[in-house]
């Protein structure tokens, strides 16, 4: 109750306060990094892709309410466009860009077409039938091995380069990473605060009332499921890119199931929670390396009792960017 | 600007909700619905919305058919409604509530609104300002920031209705909107509505609370068994003896109300004679 | 030919009688708490352990143990996982009881996470051995063949499932947890122990997944600590198929699911001439899981939630 007997100002300070020491901790981090040693950058870097994967997925979780566990589907559109596009897989090997874009309107056309039949769909049906979409897209591509070799994947793919700067150091995809994640950061945060992301939380919050006041609910899903499956196409392109090897293990319902977790940890809707989820998540097990399999069990429970102690997220939904800004510069 | 009912039916299995229901609310009026429990007054508010679909006949506004359209069409169509249990976006703002109506008539400039911030900044300040004006109206603009779950219960009746406004609609569906009010909290509610009375708005109340409908409708329709039995001033409704009999609670349909009424009417027929 | 049918409709009908248990649990967590339990799989799994260990640590060698110490060991292994499932409840979804619906939900997560990895510490992440519990005798029978294990995994799961109906529709505990099941709010309201009946349902349903468990490690000879999330998911399909929340639905569901998943086996290569092998018989299933849904978006048997009646204004 001590909220009740502080001061609005002194409020007011303390969030200043907070804003400033996470920005300076945050902006401290990413200028550190690229003078780490590469283990520590390739870290940051799998941590980047886990923020870009949470950013798309919470679109349509965070934001619309919708339950996907298939996300996964439209990470392995990205990266087997690339691994097709740029390898000796059918010789192909068109620049980086143009595969980011092809990558994001195939990502894009994936979500709608499997957006389409499962939108009508309530909550629990609708986790489940993504859930089994993402598995047949994994199942396929184990088992088309002309076309994506199986469960062997796809090696020796091309190096990225835009405008002839190569992009194959962690260093530097990791300035790659930085600079996709503050622009789809920054894009995704605009349109949560768009008439479209407005109607997303009123489909959230109750999808009937949504309908009542005219949202068309089934195109304004699509648009969250479209927008979703677009960047997590592009996120599956860099990992592509960066690893240069892809096969079907980095697409398993884990991994779906990793991204829910790292949004609902962090704090569902919110991109600083994603990163904080993220960041738990991925940095966690990495710094316990030596413990084998015991950090996983650790890990489990450390779920547990991080959703019991803050069900709804280390950060909370109110504490966004916008907070953050407005903290800062006390408006 | 008139919305029609013709020969309306709904039909759960072999149970009739709603039973050949032909009638017509105009604009500039305030049109109160009526009668017992379970006598089909929400079931038209429903069908008429779209949350229910109509089983036969038809509603038409202006000419043009309702039943058959989705739901958000209806709603685009002009028809907004508030709900018997309160159904705010929770975990939205007050303000965020009413500007979310926006949608329709604003989705489709959603990429300018992204990519380009001043045009954003601009739609976003229009919008908040004109729904500012729909709070401060009943008396919300204080709560403008809170969020919507956590206001007082009477709070919500009254933001779920100015959300309703906010879709400037041409017909106002309103279900028991005092449904859990107080005293003090009616008498306010009944003060807005009555204001909210014009001459291109049909405003339609379904309401178990006498007073409000009697002082506020300037016509009732009663429903008893999904069957219209009545259509009338406020004072027309009072001395009807059909409808007292129905209020007075028999089980009957309502040829055998009539009936009944016929006989009361006999009886005090005779009784004034003989008086006289 | 008609010895393959019945070969094969015995193979199925093994297979839904164990996925039917599993499903079971599945369901009726949902039916009252309105949660997927992930961790249920785990249940299955850890029912096979620990009759295998609680028979080592009995008799010392499994393949010397009688009727009686089998019996003892089905039924030892059962109630304690059943318990298991309770203490589970008691410290990982209780507390959320009242938070939003995805949190319980991903603690499930958490604690499956755990309880795999935890496996794969005390008893090593590779597949073990598991005897069968029944005696091992195959029957000819027009033609086909089936085995002693097949009539035992028959009989127990008919009697386990029959028992479960029992309960649920005749006994006092089975009112209780239908009514919690129709509504939580209003069963609180008149009273009935909600606790008692959540905590029945996490009794029962562990119970029944791990009886699954046994009889599916006594089918196939193996068990590994990750056969919980590959049976969990399917008997998962299974119930959401059925219409979650229903009773008989989850045995309907787990039923189709074995009978498509045995046919697409069986027929996918002939009737696609090669091009699709065995291997697509899990996108099989998920394909009439997704046409099913679209003509019934609450599953065969589940009741179709109308908006006015709408419990949930949010989904999660």
């Amino acid at each position: 109750m001590s909220s009740a007997i502080t001061s609005p100002s002194a409020k007011t300070q303390a969030l200043r306060l907070t804003a400033f020491l996470v920005l300076t901790a945050m902006v401290a981090l990413i200028v550190a990094t690229p003078f780490l040693p590469n283990y520590y950058i390739r870290v940051a870097n799998s941590l980047l892709i886990y923020i870009l994967l949470g950013i798309g997925l919470n679109i349509v979780i965070g934001y619309a309410g919708l339950l996907d566990l298939g996300f996964v589907a439209f990470y392995a559109v990205g990266a087997y466009t690339y691994a097709l596009l740029a390898s000796p897989q059918l010789d192909l090997h068109l620049p980086f860009l143009v595969i980011v874009c092809i990558a994001a309107f195939l990502g894009m056309i994936t979500g709608v077409l499997l957006g389409i039949p499962v939108l009508k769909l309530r909550g629990d049906y609708l986790a489940i039938v993504t859930l089994g979409f993402g598995e047949i897209i994994r199942i396929v591509i184990n088992n088309v091995d002309w076309l994506t070799g199986g469960p062997k994947g796809i090696a020796r793919l091309d190096k990225a380069s835009i405008l002839g700067v190569d992009l194959a150091r962690p260093v530097e995809i990791y300035w790659l990473l930085l600079v996709t994640v503050l622009g789809v950061g920054l894009f995704v945060w605009r349109l949560e605060r768009s008439i479209l992301g407005k109607a997303w939380a009123a489909i959230r919050e109750d999808q009937d009332a949504a309908r009542g006041i005219g949202i068309n609910t089934t195109t304004a899903k699509l648009a969250a499921f479209a927008t979703s499956a677009t960047i997590g196409s592009i996120a599956g392109t860099i990992f592509a890119a960066s690893q240069r090897f892809v096969s079907p293990e980095s697409f398993s319902l884990q991994e779906s199931v990793l991204i829910v977790l790292m949004i609902v940890i962090g704090g569902i809707g919110n991109i600083l929670g994603i990163a904080a989820g993220a960041a738990i998540l991925i940095l966690l097990p990495e710094m316990l390396r030596e413990l084998a399999e015991w950090r996983i069990l650790f890990l489990g429970i450390l779920m547990v009792v991080l959703i019991i102690v803050r069900p709804a997220g280390i950060v909370p939904r109110s504490f966004g960017p916008e907070k953050l800004i407005r903290g800062l510069f006390g408006k | 600007m008139t919305l029609v009912f013709s020969n309306l039916r709904k039909q759960y299995g072999a149970n009739v909700a709603i039973n050949d229901v032909s009638t017509a609310f105009e604009a500039g009026m305030i049109h109160g619905v009526i009668g017992p429990n379970g006598a089909g007054k929400s079931t038209l508010i429903n069908m008429t919305a779209g949350s229910y679909t109509v089983s036969a006949g038809s509603i038409s506004l202006d000419g043009r058919r309702l039943d058959g359209m989705k739901k958000y069409e209806i709603a685009n169509a002009g028809i907004a409604r508030t709900y018997q249990n309160i159904r705010l976006f929770d975990q939205m703002t007050a303000i965020e509530n009413l500007e979310v109506c926006a949608y329709p008539s604003e989705v489709n400039h959603t990429w300018r609104e992204v990519f380009w911030p001043p045009y954003g900044r601009a739609r976003a300040k229009a919008r908040r300002e004109s729904c500012m004006e729909i709070l401060q109206f009943f008396g919300l603009e204080r709560y403008a920031d809170v969020e919507a779950g956590s206001l007082p219960y009477g709070r919500q009746r009254m933001l779920e209705i100015a959300r309703a406004l906010a879709m400037k609609p041409r017909v106002l569906l309103l279900d028991e909107p005092a449904a859990g009010l107080n005293h003090h909290e009616t008498a306010e509610l009944t003060a807005k509505l009555a204001e909210l009375r014009s001459p291109d708005r049909i405003i339609l109340v379904v309401e178990h609370d006498m007073d409000l409908v009697m002082t506020l409708c300037d016509r009732i329709v009663v429903m008893h068994h999904g069957k219209l039995l009545f259509q009338g001033s406020p004072s027309e409704v009072q001395a009807s003896s059909d409808v007292q009999l129905a209020y007075l609670g028999t089980d009957n349909d309502i040829d055998d109300i009539r009936a009944a009424a016929q006989d009361r009417r006999a009886q005090l027929g005779i009784r004034a004679r003989q008086r006289s | 030919m008609l010895g393959t049918l019945i070969q094969q409709t015995v193979n199925a009908l093994t297979i839904g009688s164990i996925y039917a248990l599993i499903a079971l649990g599945y369901t009726m967590v949902y039916g009252v708490l309105r949660m997927i339990n992930f961790a249920h799989g785990e249940m299955f799994m850890l029912g096979a352990y620990a009759a295998f260990f609680g028979l080592t640590l009995v008799v010392g060698e499994i393949g010397s143990a009688g009727a009686f110490a089998l019996t003892l060991a089905f039924f030892g292994a059962v109630v304690a996982i059943g318990f298991f499932g309770v203490g589970v409840e008691r410290l990982a979804y209780k507390p959320l009881r009242n938070s939003t619906r995805l949190a319980p939900m991903l603690s499930s997560l958490g604690v499956s996470l755990t309880l795999v990895t935890g496996i794969q510490i005390l008893a090593g992440p590779q597949p073990m051995m598991f005897p069968s519990f029944f005696p091992t005798t195959r029957y000819d029978f027009m033609g086909g063949t089936i085995t002693s294990v097949q009539i035992g995994i028959l009989v127990a799961a008919f009697l386990l499932m029959f028992a479960l109906y029992t309960l649920v529709n005749r006994s006092r505990m089975g009112i209780i947890v239908r009514a919690v099941s129709e509504s939580r709010p209003t069963a609180q309201l008149l009273g009935i122990n909600v606790n008692l009946a959540i905590s029945a349902v996490f009794f029962s349903g562990p119970l029944l997944g791990a009886a699954g468990g046994i009889l599916y490690a006594s089918y196939y000879g193996i068990m590994s600590p990750t056969m919980g999330a590959v049976i969990g998911l399917k008997a998962f399909t299974a119930a959401i198929l059925g219409g979650i929340g229903s009773i008989p639905g989850a045995m309907l569901g787990a039923y189709i699911l074995a009978f498509v998943e045995v046919g697409g086996t069986a027929l996918l290569p002939v009737v696609t001439n090669g091009v699709l092998g065995t291997e697509y018989r899990d996108v099989l299933s998920f394909v009439i899981l997704i046409l099913v849904l679209l003509v019934k978006p609450a599953g065969l048997l589940g009741e179709p939630v109308s908006e006015e009646s709408m419990v949930y204004k949010r989904e999660f």
